[in-house]
């Protein structure tokens, strides 16, 4: 699917992918630079980005990173580490700011950008495709 | 570049996705953000707003309800069916059509 | 009754189904619960330690032959809806019958498994069990095909604006099958504020039928793959099930 388009070059595209097993098999077959797993530390989102992770392995993809979502202790992040050996974690704090973004339906790097959670996200953007010196 | 974020639903991905993407646009890059989730909703974390996220919603529905056989190109899927967010981020919703479950 | 929640991932489908199977197992009634996930979820919120339901085995289902009409694919007629739930059932606590089809390991395809499980469900008769169940998805056919087996549907929604849209998504294709109009109400979940209620209600257009609050017990059950019903028995999110229950028969509820 994304193979198939015609994007410029400079064209980013972010893919918000659902976490189906079938769409993830498709994400198998997509031709990626970089994949983000986002998860939380519960087993069910582990079991699920643990997938994603196999099937990025299998394929050629540039670059992996998992976001360790939702982190309210240093056990959470550990355990997000634990289930990803080898690959990079970066973690994101339990926010009100997104449950408070949520609610209100607009976009948290709206309602406040230096709020814990989006500073860390932009600070992950930044380093998916740095700026050109 | 093409960037996947996946995860189960209600990790946390598309609100990721969506200040990448808005991050990314900031910086001055050219980015499309495609929603390819069976629940859709990518927009609003946008800030599109809900109720023209719930409209490209509804308009890719209608499209894969009246015209399965005649699926619209990516340039006519973006340019007439997608819509422009905020950073100039350009917004479209994948069907589930373009997205086939195998088996 | 005949139950199917529905709703955006993590919406918490999963613990609030689970632990209303139970509660209504404990008031004396049979029920099977199933799961359509092909990740695990209901298991664990039923108590039910380890994933060890054998998947429907392939045989179950039957390709059209050469010539005949009619689907392609077909239950087995060796094969009865409730032999196979009796056999194919694992028993979780409370007497709670658990039928899901099989899980996904590794790439093992599991899909005529998926598609009997699909038949037995919904060709199994009513009046034996009580069934509450998920439907897959987000899609149309989860309601109409698929779905059918189903009277009521709850649609779980939280108080953000993406679990309302999906919401009234939803609640627009859960009423589409003329031949099998379904109730179709909401769960209010993760409530944290005194006005999410009424937002859920206004935003969905749905009856709210009942209001789970953002629970922290929940929460830790899930983390540590126990049913919430067990960890936290008094847990508000529990008893506000217990209230779901209550107002379901007390609503005379399929």
């Amino acid at each position: 699917m994304l193979g198939s388009v015609d994007f410029d070059e400079n064209e980013v595209v972010v893919a918000d992918f659902e976490a189906g097993v079938g769409t993830l098999t498709r994400l198998g077959e997509e031709h990626v630079d970089t994949v983000v797993i986002v998860v939380e530390a519960t087993p069910k989102s582990l079991e699920v980005g643990a997938r994603a992770a196999a099937l990025a392995a299998e394929r050629t993809v540039g670059r992996v990173v998992v976001v360790a979502n939702r982190i309210r202790h240093n056990e959470d992040l550990e355990t997000v580490k634990a289930a990803f050996p080898g690959l990079e974690v970066f973690g994101v704090p339990h926010d009100p700011k997104i449950i408070e973004a949520d609610r209100k339906g607009i976009a948290p790097i709206d309602l406040d950008p230096d709020a814990p959670a989006v500073a860390a996200l932009i600070g992950l953007a930044s380093t998916l495709y740095p700026s050109s010196n | 570049m093409k960037l996947a974020v996946v995860g189960k639903g209600g990790s946390g991905k598309t609100t990721t996705s969506s200040v990448i993407a808005r991050t990314l646009a900031r910086q001055g890059m050219p980015v499309v953000a495609l929603d390819c989730d069976s629940n859709p909703n990518l927009g609003i974390s946008l800030g599109v707003g809900d109720e023209e996220t719930e409209r490209l919603v509804s308009m890719r529905q209608a499209l894969d309800e009246g015209e399965e056989s005649h699926a619209p190109t990516w340039d006519t899927l973006l340019s007439r069916y997608g819509s422009d967010g905020p950073d100039g981020v350009r917004l479209a919703v994948v069907s589930r059509i373009d997205n086939p479950e195998p088996g | 009754m005949r139950l199917a929640f529905v709703g955006k991932g993590g919406a918490g489908k999963s613990a609030i189904s689970g632990t209303f199977a139970r509660i209504l197992a404990r008031e004396g009634h049979k029920v099977l619960a199933i799961d359509s996930d092909p990740l695990p979820g209901l298991a664990y919120s039923l108590g039910l330690a380890i994933d060890h339901s054998p998947p429907i085995p392939d045989d179950a289902v039957v390709e059209r032959k050469e010539g005949e009409e009619g689907p392609r694919w077909r239950l087995n007629p060796e094969v009865d809806p409730f032999e196979a739930v009796e056999k194919w059932s694992v028993e979780a606590p409370d007497g709670v019958r658990f039928l899901q089809f099989g899980k996904i390991k590794g790439d093992q395809n599991l899909w005529r498994s998926q598609i009997a499980f699909r038949f037995v469900i919904n060709k199994l008769p009513e009046g034996r069990w009580n069934v509450v169940g998920d439907l897959p998805g987000g899609t149309r056919q989860a309601f109409t095909g698929w779905g059918s087996w189903a009277h009521t549907v709850l649609i779980v929604v939280e108080p953000t604006a993406k679990s309302l849209l999906s919401g009234r998504r939803l609640a627009r294709m859960a009423d589409l099958d003329p031949e099998n109009p379904k109730r179709v109400m909401a769960v209010a979940s993760k409530v944290r504020e005194p006005d999410d209620v009424e937002m859920i209600a206004k935003g969905t257009g749905l009856e709210v039928i009942a209001s789970v609050p953002w629970d922290e017990e929940l929460a830790e059950a899930e983390r540590r793959q126990l049913a919430p019903i067990d960890f936290a028995p008094d847990a508000p999110a529990v008893r506000a099930v217990e209230s779901l229950v209550e107002r379901l028969s007390e609503l005379r509820v399929s």
